[in-house]
């Protein structure tokens, strides 16, 4: 008897779970009506601004996030097909243009493509602008405890401060750097002197060295909770970009910490990432991404982009609605001086890829 | 041998071990602060704030989707699997079942992967998924339906074969009863195994369909934010009530798990 | 573990056994044996040049092989390295596990049949959350004592994830132990641990075996946990091959990596199960 109700409940709640899931299941199944598909850096785009977009056009803003351009290519590579539009940096559009992967702009559904300076069309990567627009610019720096480094006695705009063991070993454990080859490699060569785009093995050996030798002081390598942990207090200085930076300033200012944190652009020079958006060939609503971009140019939505997420902004009629004390970082908008100590980083191919990756791969493992 | 105090020790702070953890988890649920380094306050934004999240909401609706389909296939399968590997002796059968089981994941995930790009030229996705988790769920419940019909007396089937019955009515009539709670068990190890998997998962998931675990993994990593602390509460909620349904259903599920 | 099949078979049960065995058979081959070929075969070709792989076949027709990315991978030691680390880190998880699982499974197997269904419970539970779950209540605890992102906190999240898997199989064992064999030691004057060695140990061998195979396989292709977890340091094989995926784009090095944990995998369980015969047959021999 007993036995019985068991086996009917057993069949009842075998039966009964697929109907449990059938409102969710209907749901997923749906055909993707006016959803826009963005696969975008971590913390690029603020809530305020993707609300508003998603009640201006009347359809929903869905952001995926990637923490370096190799992840994303690689995740592109590795059958993610779907996104409308990407935000990769100048050399990752450069491999996308030439992979074929991108759908060409139509101007006509840009009517603010004016806004743009004209120092920020025309680059390398995309002559003509055919593919990409520019949404917004960070430098690679170095985020700090101000409080901490002032007790110290340490100085801020240098790549020594992460690289030189007579600095590191007055915050042993307090330093993380990103967990990217490119960047890290590239600033490991900044400091040394050398180009970031070297095709000389010898240097980037040296750059290995240099590495291999503060790697003890560093805690970990990380590409986007340093973020928390600088405004926590667990890491004092920390390699990454100026957009990160600026949300840990305001995120510890918000929760009261007893200390700032403030961002520097090393004296030496650093890598400047000029991201745009790109339209994906395997997107399916390229008129909702003409759209979109479209809604990003327009002068007040672009001043978001400096005003909540500390980017620079490559919008001219924006530069007006910026904070002035935005506006006038220069580790957020580079002096002209500055500018030209600058390096954008370009990708290699397969065989020296292959080469870097076995330096990076004794980087992580000794 | 008495149980001695040092035992008893011993076990307690092995308990407290496996608990300690996750009581700050749900302790930090409650926490009044968006940076989380220390206790602020008591508040129930964080739930309110989850009850609000599309993305939160969708990816747990897909995970349920996953688990209840890939489970109900699995269990089939499994099954299949189990009684075919107990009774009749297929060549390489054991071997092919059994391996999934004791590979690292990441290995089934990889190559998943490059069967479903070089091969198939698959855009990942819902159908990517299903299959990845069918196929690792696969093992898990043959061993179950086998272990269940190891225990099974081979007499009885005779008995029905010799009073004549066909093969289906034996199946329908003796079998079926019989190795339902294994059936049973084997559905929860795999709807489990589903809605837990993160790491076949994140080699398979595709464009705009996220599971609750890689959505929590994209928390944890990316955007630290407290509300990752609401979500795991919620599922160890939700979780523990499965159990204690199962224990009531099928008590057999919870023991000898191997 | 197979018996009956009676000489005169009828046709009928030959044709139960292919409907049970082939969908099952089939799927597994599909979507198991096969991509596990292909993967062998990416570790022979080459890295396109976006990622990806180079067509198999070049120009001329010819199949595109080589054994570059071999040369590459046993060209310096950095890559045994980091297997030997992994099994280093596998090996550690292990021993403590049982270090941890022992006194709480014997403890269980020696409480009153009524309590031991909920001790075994309380140790499934932890269970329910979902393992990054489990790994971020660690980032959470470990974070404010200044250990987070260390080879201490890798180990840690790696035996917290695992240790049911030494418990229960360990318990399943101890649990069928005959106590009369410690009552006659104790009857021949045998001092708590020399039972325990002489008895309760050796008849344990098989339940530490089959949970060291559940913890140390895993923990041999993990990779979210040093990544969450870890310093600058704790790179292990599974987080080298994610990345050959997922950053670097090198799917013939990323797959001849799998292929060499595979290999260390089969080798391990190959001998685990070998192991486990000769134990058998001594026993037998015993008896």
């Amino acid at each position: 008897m007993r036995r019985g109700i068991r086996t009917t409940l057993c069949v009842a709640l075998l039966a009964f779970l697929p109907g449990l899931a059938g409102p969710g299941c209907s749901r997923t199944e749906r055909p993707p009506e006016d959803v826009l598909y963005l696969y975008t850096w971590n913390n690029y785009i603020s809530d305020e601004t993707a609300a508003r977009f998603e009640a201006q056009c009347g359809c929903k803003l869905k952001q995926d996030y990637y923490s370096d351009n190799e992840e994303m290519l690689a995740k592109l590579e590795a059958g993610a097909v779907g996104y409308d539009l990407l935000v990769p940096t100048g050399n990752a559009v450069d491999t996308l243009i030439r992979q074929d992967a991108l759908r060409p702009l139509d101007k006509a559904l840009l009517p603010h493509f004016g806004n743009l300076k004209p120092e920020t069309l025309d680059r390398w990567f995309d002559p003509g602008n055919r593919y990409s627009v520019p949404y917004a610019f960070t430098i690679t720096l170095i985020g700090y405890n101000v409080e901490r480094l002032q007790e110290l006695g340490l100085p801020t705009d240098t790549w020594a401060l992460i690289f030189e063991p007579r600095y590191l070993e007055k915050i042993r454990g307090k330093v993380s750097v990103l967990n990217s080859q490119r960047e890290l490699l590239a600033a490991a060569m900044i400091h040394l002197g050398y180009s970031v785009q070297s095709a000389e093995p010898a240097e980037w050996e040296a750059a290995r060295d240099v590495i291999l030798r503060a790697k003890p002081y560093w805690a970990t390598f990380s590409n986007s909770t340093y973020i928390k942990d600088l405004a926590v207090g667990n890491l004092w200085v920390a390699h990454g970009y100026s957009c990160d930076m600026f949300r840990a300033r305001e995120d510890a200012k918000d929760a009261g910490r007893p200390f700032h944190v403030g961002f520097t652009t090393p004296k030496e020079g650093a890598v400047l990432a000029l991201d745009s958006f790109v339209l994906h060939k395997g997107g399916r609503r390229p008129d909702l991404a003409h759209k979109f971009i479209d809604f990003m140019l327009d002068g007040a939505n672009a001043a978001d982009v400096s005003n909540l997420i500390g980017a620079g902004n490559p919008n001219a009629v924006a530069q007006a609605a910026i904070r002035p004390e935005i506006a006038d970082d220069p580790a957020i908008f580079p002096a002209p001086a500055m500018m030209s100590r600058m390096s954008m980083l370009r990708d290699f191919d397969p065989h020296v890829r292959r080469v870097l990756s076995r330096l990076w791969t004794e980087i992580k493992v000794r | 041998m008495k149980r001695s105090v040092g035992l008893w020790v011993a076990a307690l702070a092995v308990y407290a071990f496996l608990y300690v953890p996750l009581a700050v988890v749900v302790l930090f649920s409650f926490n009044d602060s968006d940076l989380n380094a220390e206790w602020v306050g008591f508040t129930t934004r964080w739930y309110v704030k989850l009850m609000t999240d599309d993305a939160m909401l969708e990816a747990a609706a897909n995970s349920l989707f996953i688990a209840v389909a890939s489970s109900t296939v699995a269990t089939l399968l499994g099954a299949m699997a189990g009684i075919a590997m107990h009774r009749y002796r297929v060549r390489g059968l054991s071997f092919l079942v059994l391996t999934p089981v004791a590979m690292p994941e990441i290995l089934l995930g990889v190559s998943l992967l490059l069967f479903f790009r070089q091969v198939l030229d698959l855009t990942l996705g819902m159908t990517s998924i299903l299959v990845a988790h069918i196929t690792f769920s696969i093992g898990f419940v043959a061993i179950i339906v086998r272990a269940r019909m190891a225990g099974l007396d081979e007499s009885l089937f005779e008995a029905a074969r010799d009073l004549g019955a066909t093969p289906w009515q034996t199946f329908r009539r003796v079998l079926l009863p019989l190795i339902l709670p294994g059936l049973l068990a084997g559905y929860l190890m795999a709807f489990t195994l589903s809605i837990d998997d993160f790491v076949i998962t994140f080699f398979t998931a595709g464009v705009g369909v996220t599971t609750l675990p890689l959505q929590i993994y994209s928390m944890i990593k990316v955007a630290v934010t407290p509300e990752v602390n609401a979500v795991s509460t919620l599922l160890m909620a939700l979780t523990l009530t499965m159990i204690g349904l199962a224990s009531r259903l099928a008590p057999e599920t919870l023991r000898g798990k191997e | 573990m197979t018996r009956r099949r009676a000489p005169g078979t009828p046709r009928s049960e030959r044709v139960v056994k292919w409907v049970v065995s082939l969908p099952p058979a089939l799927f597994l081959v599909v979507f198991f044996l096969v991509p596990s070929l292909i993967m062998v075969l990416a570790s022979f070709r080459l890295p396109g040049e976006f990622g990806g792989l180079m067509p198999l076949r070049a120009a001329d027709g010819s199949l595109d092989l080589s054994l570059d990315t071999y040369r590459f991978l046993f060209g310096d030691w950095i890559y045994g390295e980091i297997l030997l680390k992994s099994l280093l880190v596998a090996g550690l998880t292990t021993a403590l596990c049982l270090l941890l699982a022992y006194p709480l499974a014997l403890l269980i197997a020696l409480s009153p049949r009524r309590h031991r269904d909920f001790m075994v419970l309380l140790v499934v539970l932890p269970f329910a959350a979902n393992f990054l779950i489990r790994i971020y209540a660690w980032i959470l605890l470990l974070g404010p004592a200044n250990v987070l992102y260390s080879p201490f906190a890798v180990i840690i999240g790696m035996v917290y994830v695992h240790l049911p898997f030494m418990i229960l199989p360990l318990y399943t064992n101890l649990e069928k132990h005959d106590a009369t064999l410690l009552e006659a030691a104790q009857d021949l004057g045998a001092p708590r641990w020399t039972r325990f060695w002489r008895v309760t140990w050796p008849l344990s061998l098989s339940g530490v075996w089959s949970g060291t195979a559940l913890v140390f396989i895993p923990v041999l292709g993990m990779f979210a946990i040093p990544e969450l977890l870890g310093g600058t340091g704790d790179i292990l094989i599974g987080n080298l091959i994610k990345e050959q995926f997922l950053d670097n784009r090198d799917w013939p090095l990323g797959s001849s990596l799998s292929l060499m944990l595979t290999v260390m995998v089969l080798l391990l369980a190959g001998s685990a199960v070998l192991a486990g015969r000769r134990r058998r047959t001594l026993a037998k021999g015993a008896k």
